[in-house]
């Protein structure tokens, strides 16, 4: 049965005596007749008399009704939901009227209490579905000054391929792609749903490739916020919430002392220097007051490396972005441990290594510091490791 | 088996400082350890030393999530139970206390510190404690709502610009004793008057100056306590009790929150009149109008009345803030640690120049949220 609105004309019929109030109706004596052209439609009769009501379907033609509706199912369906003005459509003359129209807008609301579209479960409604309802949610004051045209290529049931056209504060969604486009996405059709309805996380879709996006990123991403969200026709419409956003930031001095101090004093000569306990002999990266085994107080330092051996590592592809600039750091990039000649096994360091030796990267292999141009005693003195080929270990 | 009473064996202060740049917290804590093993000869050993940790630090000032977990190794936490109180100093003595009572451990280590130098303001910081919907944005912080608590405490009580000068003048006559404190020059009432307006009717010298500081304390159970001390202070009792968040919500000079706890702290150590069985009293006063408000909340004089009980020397009968109080400078998050540090040491004897003789029974208050949101109120005896 054809769907519009989330429901079909027969469910509306069939809900009749539900939504029937027979106290209101004991004065009335009325047939009516309905008759809804197009798929999903068909002829019915409700006949009201002294507070009893009878609903049929008809086969032929609608005869003994006091007044008859002429419509399109979709029509139909938009008027009963409020999603059409019932005016609007007598005034198109899409739906049309024998007999008393004013009559009949005064009495059914009296004798019916309204129809809702039956509650869909999330994993029912299409991506059809979800397409027809996008420029009835459009939010024109969002999108003033915005002109693209965004395609879905939307695979499998419920799919198709819609170009939806945003311009002069306007919506409209169009059969097929457009040429040029802003932006496409392409993704099976229960991806799309599942993300409008919610139930599958849109940057998870996106970071695991079910989503591919060809054309404006960045278009791409502010389309969300020229629609309203999309409701599961019958769940209980959400209240749109407001929310802040807001950047905090501190900034920090943070101290060395004369513990920690002492490494970036090194690095600034290009040196690392750990401090060893003096009970368990381990060598501490960064240099920290105390061993925390041991419990004593650590005074000695030793130079270590420069070189040392990548013991484990690990490659970045969804970088974290900085939190205060949203900056993401170029991926993949890689984290490796690495132990530097001379310190204690358990003593890694953890650095970046050079991008271009990512692919060539194994545990066990040798590295050496790579240094800044200039050394100023910040942690960014220490760009990171390379390989370190020269020595064959590969 | 559960202890019956809970003993403060030691304390260790860091001398507090407007700028500890040279210093990480983490060294700053390690001194404090390392005096408190000196005084006590305790070990971390695990049948007899100590195992658990509760610390005291925060997020915003340390601008670090989990704040506790980058200082373990300096409390000696490594290996062992370390829990975190967040909120305020005197607060992670009585969650100590607890520990102790419920019979987990026999011995706890309470380790606090607070560096407010290093972020750029500790106004912002302090704003960030604010919903960020409204307090933020019009700029609330504890420096201004304490303005407006102290406009209408001033109102209530007769409290006039001699009087707070008169606080301050006395607090750093004390703070002037205290090796610990850290504005310890002596001022005038005229400099105190003259100092800028900070956030009318606060002046610059109404304020506690931003400082830096640690302190560590050894509880133990009745049981082990004479292992680590000859002069014990005893925990009669500890209570504390939270007021609404939003500022709007209350009425800034009622100290629903303060005489909540200190009537709950009262009763547990069998307290029934504080003004006859009170020798000794320190007050988180951040600035100076909260000393007689908070002394109101205490129950030491009545509501309204604090001009007169400090035109009437009520100062001096109750030993009050003989450490220079808050307002010669200690980090927001542990002041009160260091109000019960220097009531344990006035307790043991051990207080040095700002010794006070006959003491029997003291009160160390301390709260945080904004204008008193939160206050603790912990009874200590010897």
């Amino acid at each position: 049965m054809t769907e519009y609105f989330g429901t079909t004309v027969a469910d509306i019929f069939a809900t009749m005596p539900k939504r029937f109030k027979p106290e209101e109706a004991k004065e009335v004596d009325i047939a009516i007749g309905y008759e809804a052209t197009g798929e999903g439609g068909g002829k019915w009769k409700a006949t009201i008399k002294h507070g009893t009501l009878k609903v049929e379907t008809v086969e032929g033609e609608l005869t003994g009704c006091k007044t008859t509706i002429h419509t399109d199912a979709e029509t139909f369906v938009g008027v009963t939901l409020g999603k059409i003005s019932a005016l609007d459509a007598l005034s198109s003359q899409k739906l049309r009227v024998a007999g008393d129209p004013k009559f009949l807008m005064l009495l059914l609301p009296k004798i019916f209490t309204p129809y809702a579209a039956p509650a869909k479960k999330p994993d029912a409604v299409t991506a059809r579905d979800i397409i027809a309802t996008l420029a009835e949610r459009f939010r024109p004051e969002k999108a003033e000054g915005v002109a693209m045209t965004i395609g879905y290529d939307l695979a499998g049931e419920g799919g198709g391929k819609w170009t939806i056209v945003i311009r002069d504060g306007k919506c409209a969604v169009r059969e097929g792609l457009a040429d040029p486009l802003t932006v496409k996405m392409t993704m099976e059709a229960k991806t799309y749903a599942g993300m409008m309805v919610g139930t599958i996380e849109a940057v998870t879709a996106f970071t695991s490739g079910q989503v591919k996006i060809e054309g404006d990123m960045a278009a791409a991403a502010a389309t969300a916020k020229y629609f309203r969200k999309y409701v599961v026709p019958g769940a209980t419409e959400a209240e749109e919430l407001i929310s802040l956003r807001v950047t905090n930031s501190i900034e920090q001095r943070f101290a060395t002392g004369p513990v920690m101090g002492r490494w970036f004093a090194g690095i600034r000569e290009k040196k690392f220097l750990a401090n060893r306990c003096p009970k368990c002999g381990r060598t501490q990266i960064p240099p920290r007051e105390i061993c925390a085994w041991c419990r004593v107080r650590v005074h000695e330092f030793v130079e270590v490396g420069p070189k040392g051996v990548v013991t484990h590592f690990d490659i970045v592809y969804f970088a974290s972005p900085d939190p205060l600039t949203g900056a993401v750091r170029d991926t993949p990039y890689a984290t490796v441990y690495v132990v530097l000649d001379g310190a204690t096994e358990r003593e890694a360091i953890t650095v970046d290594l050079k991008k271009e030796d990512i692919p060539r990267l194994k545990e066990g292999a040798r590295v050496r510091p790579v240094w800044a141009a200039v050394t100023t005693g910040s942690y960014r003195d220490l760009i990171g490791v390379e390989l370190d080929e020269e020595e064959g270990s590969l | 088996m559960a202890t019956k009473r809970v003993a403060i064996c030691a304390v260790a202060q860091h001398k507090n400082d407007s700028d500890l740049w040279h210093k990480r917290f983490q060294g700053m804590l390690l001194d404090v350890l390392e005096e408190l093993q000196a005084q006590t000869g305790f070990t971390f050993d695990e049948e007899t030393g100590v195992n658990t940790i509760v610390s005291c630090s925060d997020d915003f000032f340390d601008a670090r999530t989990i704040s506790n977990n980058g200082v373990t190794d300096v409390l000696g936490a490594q290996y062992r139970g370390e829990e975190k109180m967040a909120q305020e100093g005197l607060n992670a003595v009585g969650y100590a206390q607890a520990v102790i009572l419920s019979g987990y451990a026999d011995m706890v280590l309470v380790m606090g510190h607070c560096k407010e130098s290093q972020s750029e303001s500790r106004r912002m910081i302090a704003n960030m404690g604010f919903d960020p919907f409204y307090g933020r944005a019009v700029g609330l912080d504890n420096l201004n709502a304490a303005a407006l608590q102290a406009r209408a405490y001033m109102k209530k009580a007769g409290l006039t610009e001699e009087h707070l000068a008169g606080i301050v003048v006395r607090a750093r006559q004390f703070a002037a004793r205290n090796p610990y404190a850290n504005a310890r020059e002596i001022v005038e009432a005229g400099k105190v008057v003259a100092s800028p307006q900070l956030c009318d009717p606060i002046r610059q010298l109404h304020a506690y100056p931003v400082s830096d500081g640690a302190v560590g304390m050894l509880l133990a159970s009745e049981e082990r306590a004479a292992e680590f001390t000859d002069k014990p202070v005893w925990i009669a009792g500890f209570a504390n009790c939270m007021d609404s968040y939003f500022l709007g919500d209350r009425d800034l000079t009622a100290n629903f929150a303060l005489k909540q706890a200190a009537g709950r702290a009262y009763r547990k150590a069998g307290i029934a009149d504080p003004r006859k069985e009170i020798d000794l009293v320190e007050v988180m006063d951040a600035y100076a109008y909260q000393q007689p408000l908070w002394l109101e909340g205490l129950g030491l004089c009545g509501d309204g009345e604090g001009a007169r009980f400090l035109d009437q020397g009520g100062q001096e009968k109750y030993s009050v803030n003989l450490s220079g109080g808050m307002l010669a400078g200690n980090p927001v998050i542990i002041a009160g640690l260091y109000r019960a540090a220097e009531a344990a040491l006035q307790l043991k004897g051990e207080a040095g120049e700002r010794q006070v003789p006959d003491l029997h029974r003291a009160v160390a208050h301390s709260t945080t949220g904004a204008a008193g949101q939160f206050h603790s109120v912990l009874i200590l005896e010897r």
